[in-house]
């Protein structure tokens, strides 16, 4: 790249910040491919998670399955194991008869499960709990959105009015107390939670934004000239509301909706954190991190791999995020 | 004055619903009594006493007399006390209450105190090498949750190198200043990081554009020296969408709070109300996100009066819609 800012005075603010920008631009491009690269990985190996064969089975490492579960059940020996390249973590406990030391990618957990399938197991979950959520969000969110803003007066006021009070609890609290309250069972029996719950937690979280979000843009476009002449030629609300603002809102949502999804990723996470998410057996990358914790000081690769696979992903969909609302030219949203 | 009174309208309405909701959601739990008796202890208690205590909680009341009962009860601070173990739960609370206001406060002055500075540097050469690091870097801690942050953190500054302790209590400021900062500070850094990096954002953006306004060149003209420029006049217009993200994300706070207590073991209001919600502690579920709920509402509301005080273009502004 010809570098001609350099010849200007660095004082001159507005002409000196043209010349990086171009610069971001260009870097832009390669993180933006890479971000792509990583989601795409991400999805691939989620949804594959149980065919693809390099995530392996967690008991690969037995003769056969009953040798696998039984041993689960016998021997708390199994000690966690450090990854193939982390030679600077000592290898605590000896292992399984013939068991090599170092295991996997990412090492094995506790119970010797390999954390790189889990880690991709756990990806098909976060993955479906974020997607799931935020398809729910706007479709709900985003036709009261659009109705309140095209129909507008009292209509208009009611649905504000719920979505300023659903703002008003702080999100997490709004999901811990829904999921929380929610989960069946009593406090003897175990409890099992599962993805239901989490999902309507989460979708509600993400109603108010959106709802407010598209409520915004349709209040815009319901008053533009090509929507009178929708309407002066005979056309139905519905069709006016489906064929001429959704298109022209649809950007925004879409470009919310990225964004909004890493943010419930994070969110379930945080549940899964705090001990209310998909119980125990289900991997999620949140409940991983948690499981971790008081292995840190042996075993730090438990959480700290799954937190990597998690921070890699949220910053590749927050990239995007970016760049799509730079594209469509949408202030961030706030939520 | 209109202003103040809507968004007094507002205030009322939102508190009205928060804690009907919740004062409702105790009868919507599918066999609460069963769990409420099993959170009591099993089998320690006769028919009489279980009898008393879902009296007191109203469940077999309509729905209308049980929200009563619960303003009742909330206002006169009647909160009684956990089912299992009697503990009073309006200490349980003002307990809780005092770490998570510590947490949140620190956390937001820490958030406030990364952010100025590294803005100002980054806006003052902006598209320089300290501007495109800074930018970067915030972007990445705009990414990382925070319990990722704790993982992080907590492995370094806690289980390698010991500087801090991996289970902070609470240690008042005037018992002991240093062992204080040591148990608060890990907490804090995770709360204020992420913020700060999405305040460093906005505030850079803002600076950029007002250090290309022409009352700084006039000053520069004038020969006003650089930290001056920056501080006393370039700051206080960029100042406003500071105050809008440090307002909107006390609900950041609360939230980040929670998980904060819960990755440093600090008995905070999150904590407790998480634990409360796994022992079936329903009364202190309620009790806790409502006055939780009620703080949030509370610091949102006076930054919307403070708003209307400090420029009077939002008071107008209300007035016309």
């Amino acid at each position: 790249m010809n570098d001609t800012a350099v010849i200007q005075t660095p004082d001159d603010a507005a002409t000196a910040s043209e010349a990086p920008r171009k610069k971001f631009r260009q870097r832009g491009r390669i993180t933006k491919w890479l971000s792509i690269t990583w989601i795409v990985f991400i999805v691939f190996t989620a949804i594959g998670a149980s065919t693809l064969p390099y995530v392996k089975h967690s008991c690969d490492q037995f003769a056969n399955e009953d040798l696998c579960s039984t041993h689960l059940k016998t021997n708390p020996l199994l000690a966690e194991r450090p990854p193939t390249w982390a030679f600077f973590s000592e290898t605590t406990r000896p292992v399984v008869r013939d068991a090599p030391e170092r295991a996997g990618f990412f090492g094995t957990d506790t119970n010797g499960f390999d954390i790189f399938s889990r880690t991709m197991f756990g990806a098909r979950n976060s993955l479906l709990i974020g997607a799931m959520s935020i398809v729910f969000g706007i479709l709900i969110g985003g036709s009261l959105g659009l109705i309140a803003g095209y129909v507008g007066k009292r209509v208009d006021r009611v649905i504000d009015t719920i979505t300023n009070i659903f703002l008003a609890f702080p999100a997490l609290l709004l999901a811990i107390f829904i999921v929380g309250f929610f989960d069946s069972g009593t406090t003897t029996e175990a409890k099992s939670r599962s993805i239901v719950p989490i999902i309507i937690a989460l979708s509600i979280l993400s109603i108010p934004p959106i709802t407010r979000l598209v409520r915004a843009n349709t209040m815009v476009y319901a008053q533009r000239e090509f929507v009178l002449a929708a309407r002066s030629l005979g056309a139905k609300n519905t069709r006016i509301i489906i064929r001429e603002i959704l298109p022209n809102v649809l950007p925004a949502m879409v470009t919310f909706a990225i964004t909004g999804m890493a943010v419930l990723i994070v969110a379930e996470g945080a549940l899964a954190y705090l001990g209310l998410s998909v119980s125990a057996p289900t991997p999620t990358w949140g409940a991983m991190i948690f499981g971790g914790q008081a292995k840190l000081e042996t075993a730090w690769w438990i959480s700290i791999m799954p937190s990597i696979v998690l921070f890699l992903t949220v910053l590749c969909i927050n990239l995007l995020g970016d760049v799509l609302s730079e594209k469509f030219r949408i202030r961030e949203a706030i939520g | 004055m209109r202003f103040f009174l809507q968004r007094f309208m507002q205030l009322i309405i939102v508190v009205f619903a928060v804690t009907f909701t919740v004062s409702l959601a105790l009868g919507a739990i599918p066999n609460a009594e069963e769990r409420i008796i099993a959170a009591k202890g099993s089998g320690a208690i006769n028919d009489e006493e279980k009898n008393k205590l879902l009296d007191s909680l109203n469940l077999r009341e309509p729905a209308i007399v049980q929200y009563g009962y619960f303003v009742k009860d909330f206002v006169t601070f009647d909160w009684g006390t956990t089912f299992n173990g009697n503990q009073p739960i309006s200490t349980s609370v003002s307990d809780g209450l005092k770490i998570s206001l510590r947490l949140m406060i620190y956390g937001q002055l820490g958030a406030l105190l990364i952010a100025i500075p590294v803005a100002l540097a980054a806006a003052y050469r902006s598209g320089g090498v300290f501007d495109r690091i800074s930018t970067t870097t915030s972007f990445g801690f705009i990414s990382m949750p925070n319990y990722v942050l704790a993982t992080i953190l907590g492995l370094f500054f806690t289980v390698r190198w010991q500087w801090f302790p991996a289970i902070s209590t609470d240690i008042g400021f005037f018992t002991s200043p240093w062992q204080h900062f040591r148990n608060f500070f890990l907490p804090t850094i995770v709360l204020a990081l992420p913020l700060g990096a999405t305040y460093m954002r906005l505030l850079r953006a803002d600076l950029v554009n007002t250090l290309q306004s022409d009352f700084i060149t006039t000053a520069r003209a004038k020969g006003v020296s650089t930290p001056r420029i920056l501080f006393g006049h370039a700051l206080r217009p960029s100042l406003f969408s500071l105050v809008t993200a440090a307002a909107v994300n006390v609900g950041a706070l609360v939230g980040g709070s929670v998980v904060v207590e819960t990755a440093f073991n600090l008995n905070g209001l999150g904590r407790r109300t998480v634990l409360g919600i796994f022992a079936s502690e329903f009364r202190l579920v309620q009790i806790t996100v409502v006055v939780l709920a009620l703080v949030y509402v509370f610091i949102n509301f006076l930054t919307d009066i403070l708003y209307g005080f400090l420029d009077p273009r939002v008071r107008a502004g209300r007035k016309l819609s």
